[in-house]
């Protein structure tokens, strides 16, 4: 496997009001393979945050630097980024906002209603194309974000916490459509997330975030097969096993924050 | 039919809208008895017949048309003066952290001075004619859209411009897919607020300054003492707070249909 994304001692400072500064990011280093879905596992605080943003080019590092490795053509877009919840601009109908990021790369109305219309299809949405997000619940959003991400085919999709806010049942519909979209066409995905159980139901690695400073204490293979069931996966031995394992590592992180 | 679980009869809705219109009716009912009765002096205050009998008259004459269409002249030339460089100042303002700590103190300084107050410096710089009362009015108008429009850009959730940067939206549609619709509500709710503060500007502006106009109409009325005619230009001025505010909604749902189901 090539590496699709090289991110090479990242660091991150911010200044606070009292020159006291804030070490976010310390020295980050990582690799995700061409096709491969990282998730990303920290508590609160740990600045994997910053790391999406970084990689997003939201903010600049402090040092280190992210490549992104072009395949092919360079006319897709390098990343998109699925937010955490009310990223969807509200004056925008669910159309404009899934064809939003077409828009922006000047794509004309016809052809970009064409492609963002069967985007909708494929979460679900057809019925609600007109409609504005206060219309929609909360995991009707997050399908129009999802459908706003992938609808640019970028080169890398980075999702920062999507399903957070979701109920328990409605996360579980999410993930298994994320995978499901996934399968078919198997972008290199980095994927934010605060919950053990979730990265390991969707990674192919999981790589374990400290604070602070932020840094990737550890990296796992997750190996359950694909296409993978949500459900189902949860049960394996292996799955708790994992899991208990991700949990000692981050245990005494979160004991010496609860400290702080 | 009435749904099941309520009781027999008017809908509460309905019961509500019928006090609503009625009460108003019963008081003018009052109002026009205790005339009748002599127990309201008609000197001072006419019987709500007698306002309408005088408003015939002006309506007949021309007269109150002459000065209701001066006023709404003057209130839609201030309006515009006044709102289209307060839209632009206060998205500036908004934008640009370097021209609000220019201007910020500068607002906040001559915000407070009761418009009212300058009219005749502004009249010694414009004249006695239309300018006069279309700049104050303007004045009046572009501090209210200024302010709500700087504090519309600024509450626009930081996050919608994450996402505008990370799809590498051109500044051209940054402003208009973005700024423009995010500051919206607040760019009107300015404008509904600068519509209160114009009527008592311009009202108060044709007392003292017009030869024409419901102000005028009211204070020459109060000079001849035709009370009715006094009773007619408050009752006109209120009609037109009500209608252009209902408007001005209008052009609100309309513009602002990401919002329509809230009310």
């Amino acid at each position: 496997m090539t590496a699709k994304i090289v991110v090479r001692d990242l660091t991150k400072t911010f200044q606070t009001r009292k020159a006291t500064v804030t070490h976010a990011l310390a020295g980050v280093s990582l690799e995700v393979d061409d096709g491969e879905f990282l998730c990303i596992v920290g508590p609160s605080g740990c600045g994997k945050t910053t790391l999406l943003r970084i990689m997003a080019n939201l903010e600049s590092p402090s040092s280190g630097a992210v490549n992104v490795r072009r395949s092919g053509a360079g006319d897709r877009p390098l990343h998109a980024m699925v937010f955490q919840e009310h990223s969807l601009f509200p004056w925008l109908t669910v159309l404009d906002n899934v064809a939003f990021g077409l828009e922006m790369r000047g794509m004309p109305r016809a052809e970009r209603t064409e492609r963002a219309t069967s985007f909708i299809r494929m979460v679900g949405l057809e019925n609600f194309r007109g409609h504005y997000p206060h219309q929609l619940s909360g995991g009707m959003k997050q399908r129009a974000s999802l459908a706003r991400a992938f609808v640019t085919d970028p080169e890398v999709l980075l999702m920062d916490e999507p399903f957070a806010a979701l109920d328990a049942q409605n996360k579980v519909l999410l993930q298994e459509e994320l995978l499901k979209i996934w399968e078919q066409n198997r972008k290199t995905v980095v994927y934010i997330t605060h919950a053990i159980d979730e990265a390991l139901l969707l990674g192919d690695r999981v790589a374990i975030m400290t604070g602070v400073p932020g840094r990737i204490k550890e990296v796992l293979d997750v190996t359950f097969a694909r296409p993978r069931d949500v459900v189902e996966t949860r049960t394996l031995p292996r799955f708790t096993e994992l899991s208990v394992h991700i949990w000692r590592v981050l245990e005494s992180e979160v004991r010496r924050a609860r400290q702080a | 039919m009435s749904e099941p679980g309520h009781r027999r009869g008017l809908s509460v809705e309905t019961k509500e809208r019928l006090i609503a219109i009625g009460s108003p009716v019963a008081l003018l009912v009052v109002w026009q008895v205790m005339s009748w009765l002599r127990l309201l002096d008609a000197r001072f205050i006419p019987s709500p017949l007698t306002i309408f009998e005088g408003a015939v008259v002006l309506i007949r004459s021309g007269e109150l048309w002459t000065h209701l269409s001066v006023s709404l002249l003057r209130l839609a030339g201030g309006f515009v003066l006044g709102s289209i460089p307060g839209i632009a100042i206060g998205l500036l303002m908004g934008l640009s952290r370097y021209v609000r700590a220019a201007l910020d103190p500068l607002v906040a300084a001559t915000y407070p001075v009761p418009k009212i107050a300058v009219l005749p410096l502004i009249m010694l710089y414009f004249g006695l004619g239309e300018a006069s009362k279309i700049v104050i009015i303007a004045i009046a108008v572009v501090y209210l859209v200024i302010i709500n429009t700087m504090v519309g850009v600024l509450t626009i959730d930081p996050i919608y411009f994450d996402v505008a940067k990370s799809y590498n939206a051109p500044w051209g549609k940054l402003f208009t897919r973005v700024i423009i619709p995010g500051a919206l509500p607040l760019i009107f709710a300015g404008l509904r607020l600068s519509l209160g503060v114009s009527l008592i500007v311009i009202v108060s502006a044709e007392f003292v300054a017009a030869k024409a106009g419901i102000g005028y109409l009211i204070w020459s009325s109060w000079e001849t003492l035709v009370i009715e005619n006094m009773f007619v230009g408050i009752i006109v001025i209120t009609v037109l707070g009500v209608v252009t505010t209902f408007l001005l909604k209008e052009l609100e749902r309309v513009l602002i249909p990401w919002r329509r189901e809230r009310a």
